[in-house]
């Protein structure tokens, strides 16, 4: 293992106030990290950070030693850092197969101009998208449902069809936004079932999220944040018995934290 | 549909407007359609550059600037330089093309009403600056310019010199209507490529579109400059066709007018704007003998249209179909 | 200086008055109303009816103006917007509702009124003259701080009455305030009353300074659009801060280039793209309303 992302110093104020401060930790590749932290700790922020989705105000990311803050959302996820999103970002208008086919984008080879006239290059992509976005759709088990309209689909459903538009890019980093919000016990099984098994495909993985347990089972290692800042960093058992992590918790709220 | 069939159908389309509908004026002698439906032709040629805009995801009420500017880019160079109307043409749509490049950048990151409002100022702004520049003859505009002359290669004439021709009306039919086809050809192929995939994709998220790795800003920049290149060309034929250009040929009512095409013919369809254009241009057309009742009328239709197909009136044939339709946000 | 700082008041405060109403619409029912202008101008021949025709007092007048077009505001969102809004797919349909309902609206006022220039007789006669620095009619005088008396009204009525309040929570956050037990069907009429009932006011104000014709009530919304977003769609402090931005600017630029012309307006408006395209959300109002 490798040091793939690092995460040095990075700080983000927004006015008067500081969400993220002088956060550092490494991701290792092909492995499973975690962020936690109680509301407002500055997980999202972090997120959006890393995805260049906001301007740094301090430190810097590196991704395999080069530094890629501060660019545009798009250079990011081109040099493969991707990011889905905690409100189950889709296009809801399309049907769930084109959702896929078109987050092929970045594999794309041709321009632009070549899919207006459809030149061989476009053909070729167009049909080695399909039968990718087909492949990854049965891999997530949305196969049977490629064919409905993203709006009408339910949650659960939605969340496996944002991992899959993220998968379509051909990631080395997935940063997963709250992928297990608003799920009920079995349906937080089986993503975490799904989740595995995208690791296993040889996708690195960086996770925000809220549900304690989930988290517990599936990360390889975990960063707590608090009011901004890294407080913790370890595996799933010495973050569990960390001090200064259970004190945070019970602190700000009193919020089952499934320990 | 099969490819047949779909080929059967474009045939019976190039045939009613190239053969069929010159047929139907010649016989019944109706000879100022020629004039009506030449000015529908460029006007939704206008239009679709607007359409364009929509779907991507932007309000565009701004397209009259550009129709301005290419009328006045082609008019000055036909009758101060002695360019050839040919020539002309594409200059004024790609010049319209870099203008909007220059403008599309920074206000293309507005959304909503803020990009839709940028655009009804743009419109004004175009108006008023054709009023004050040395080179546009103020608001006595730029008259009398020449028809377009004839095309030859290698002493082959490829199109006759329309000053010649004893009515240069139908000439000016078959122009816009070939330069019409052209376009929407273009939009459809446009459309249902994966381009228009990716246009979707912004329209319905922006954020999630940059983060598959669209580059977002080049792509809302490409829509505007093909948008703004017709919106020059459909300009430029409309200054030839009436010989003249002023600052007030295209005004906000204009671009208002653009906007209603799309509206009207259903922004989730492609041929949404020729249809949209067609109606709204015939129906004011045709109640013109209704006399003073006519903006009265016009505008009663109009919301009783709105109130029953809030989505445009292509909605009709797909919700019957039981089908999405594209523009779903 | 004096004489182009008074006229660019009293300018501001009739601008202000018709933001604030195409303001007020555009926060609750996220509808850019293109009919704001030929509310005005309806505003402004039912005054010129009482007032000038039926030489009623000019109250009188105001009030009737004040009445119709709340009425004729409360029907068209009654009517026509909160249907098509329910239904349409995309919401940018109430434009084209909108834009449909501007050139009903001409029409009427163009078949009852006809497309003169209509005048009234002065309300009060007199100029007020300060050593020729500052000359200003007593007319003027008087019709600006009655705007501004309208302004401060509004302003007082949406910050501490009851459907104020309820207004504002419209303008918020609509779904909370549903949940909070507003009626928003019933609170969204009164709004779009309230907002067309603000342009009838000027335009029974200023009816009896410029007068009123039929052909003014596009260019009067496009006004009212730009002044709306120099302050920020939506936001009531924004609306009036356009409102006497835009009066000063037209004043101070007509009096520095008067010779000039129409550049005046050129130069306004191309500021105010290079304006809204750095600072889109205005001058106070939220990142993308």
């Amino acid at each position: 293992m490798s040091e793939l992302l690092q995460v040095i110093g990075l700080t983000k104020r927004f006015g008067g106030l500081t969400a993220v401060n002088n956060v550092s930790f490494s991701v290792q590749e092909h492995e499973i990290l975690s962020v936690i932290g109680p509301n407002g700790a500055g997980k999202s922020t972090l997120f959006k950070l890393i995805a260049s989705f906001l301007r740094t105000s301090g430190g810097e990311v590196r991704f395999r030693g080069e530094r890629i803050s501060n660019l545009a959302p798009h250079i990011t996820a081109r040099k493969g850092i991707v990011r889905t999103f905690q409100e189950t970002t889709i296009f809801k208008g399309m049907t769930v197969r084109e959702n896929v086919v078109i987050a092929h984008h970045l594999r794309s080879k041709a321009s632009l101009f070549g899919f207006f006239i459809e030149s061989p290059a476009a053909a070729r992509d167009e049909q080695e998208f399909g039968r990718s976005a087909d492949q990854i759709l049965e891999f997530l088990d949305l196969g049977e449902i490629k064919n409905e309209v993203a709006s009408n689909l339910p949650q659960g459903h939605l969340r496996a069809l944002g991992i899959a538009i993220g998968l379509s890019t051909d990631p080395t980093v997935l940063l997963l936004d709250e992928p297990f919000a608003g799920m009920n016990h079995d349906e937080t099984r089986r993503a975490v079932e799904m989740v595995r098994s995208v690791r296993d495909r040889g996708v690195t993985l960086l996770l925000v999220e809220h549900d304690m347990s989930a988290v517990m089972k599936i990360s390889d290692r975990i960063v707590v944040l608090n009011f901004g800042e890294k407080i913790a960093e370890g595996t799933p058992e010495e973050i569990q018995s960390n001090e200064s992590v259970i004190e945070a918790y019970l602190g700000i709220e009193d919020e089952s934290i499934g320990l | 549909m099969t490819r047949t069939t779909k080929i059967v159908g474009v045939g019976a389309v190039l045939a009613i407007l190239l053969v069929g509908i010159p047929a139907l004026i010649n016989i019944s002698g109706r000879w100022d359609l020629y004039y009506t439906l030449t000015s529908v032709a460029l006007l939704s040629i206008a239009s679709g550059g607007v359409w364009l805009t929509f779907y991507i995801g932007r309000i565009n009420i701004g397209q009259g600037a550009y129709a301005l500017m290419g009328g006045y880019v082609s008019a000055i160079l036909v009758v101060k330089y002695g360019v050839s109307f040919w020539l002309t043409l594409p200059i004024a749509g790609l010049f319209c093309g870099a203008v909007s490049v220059l403008i599309g950048i920074p206000i293309l990151r507005l959304r909503g009403v803020y990009f839709a409002m940028i655009t009804l100022v743009l419109t004004e702004v175009a108006r008023l600056s054709m009023l004050a520049l040395p080179i546009t003859n103020g608001a006595k505009g730029i008259t009398n310019i020449p028809l377009p002359g004839a095309v030859e290669v290698f002493g082959l004439t490829l199109i006759p010199d329309f000053a010649t021709l004893s009515n240069a009306k139908p000439a000016f039919y078959y122009l816009s209507i070939v330069l019409m086809i052209l376009c929407f050809a273009g939009l459809y192929r446009l459309v249902n490529s994966r381009l228009g995939k990716l246009c979707r994709s912004l329209q319905q998220n922006e954020e999630l579109a940059s983060s598959i790795g669209v580059n977002i800003a080049y792509l809302r920049v490409v829509a505007y400059v093909i948008s703004s290149f017709l919106g020059g060309i459909g300009g430029a034929t409309f200054a030839a066709i009436s010989q003249s250009v002023y600052p007030s040929s295209f005004t906000i009512a204009d671009s208002i007018n653009f906007m209603l095409n799309c509206f009207l013919g259903g922004l989730g369809y492609v041929f949404g704007p020729m249809l949209g254009t067609l109606v709204l241009y015939f129906g004011w057309d045709l109640l013109f003998q209704t006399g003073e009742f006519q903006l009265l009328i016009f505008s009663t239709v109009l919301i009783a249209l709105i109130l029953a197909l809030p989505n445009g009136l292509l909605s009709l044939r797909f919700s019957k179909a039981g089908k999405e339709s594209v523009g779903r946000e | 200086m004096e004489q182009v700082l008074a006229n660019g008041l009293y300018l501001g405060a009739q601008y202000a008055l018709i933001a604030l109403g195409l303001t007020l619409i555009f926060a609750l029912m996220n509808v850019l109303n293109f009919a704001h202008g030929q509310l005005y101008v309806l505003g402004g021949f039912v005054t010129y009816t009482i007032y000038g025709q039926l030489e009623m007092p000019f109250v009188a007048a105001l009030f009737a103006a004040a009445v119709t077009l709340a009425l004729v505001g409360g029907l068209m969102e009654r009517f026509l917007f909160r249907t098509v809004l329910k239904r349409s797919v995309r919401e940018e349909s109430t434009m084209l509702l909108a834009a449909g309902t501007a050139f009903f609206l001409d029409a009427i006022i163009l078949l009852i009124f006809g497309e003169k220039q209509r005048g009234v007789p002065k309300i009060v006669d007199g100029v007020f003259n300060w050593d020729f620095r500052l000359i200003m009619p007593y007319d003027r005088i008087l019709i600006g701080f009655l705007a501004i008396f309208a302004i401060a009204a509004f302003v007082l009525y949406m910050q501490y009455s009851k459907t104020g309040r309820a207004l504002r929570a419209l303008a918020q956050d609509r779904v909370a305030a549903q949940l909070m037990g507003v009626n928003v069907d019933r609170y969204s009429m009164i709004g779009f009353a309230l907002g067309a009932m603000l342009a009838g006011v000027v335009g029974g104000l200023l009816v009896t300074i410029t007068g009123v014709n039929s052909g003014i009530g596009g260019p009067i919304s496009i006004k009212a659009f730009m002044m709306v977003m120099i302050g920020g769609a939506g936001v009531i402090s924004g609306a009036i801060a356009g409102g006497f931005i835009l009066g000063m600017l037209e004043s101070v630029g007509l009096s520095v280039l008067h010779s000039y012309g129409d550049i005046t307006y050129l130069m306004i408006f191309a500021s105010l793209m290079v304006f809204l395209s750095i600072r889109p959300q205005g001058l106070m109002g939220k990142p993308w309303g």
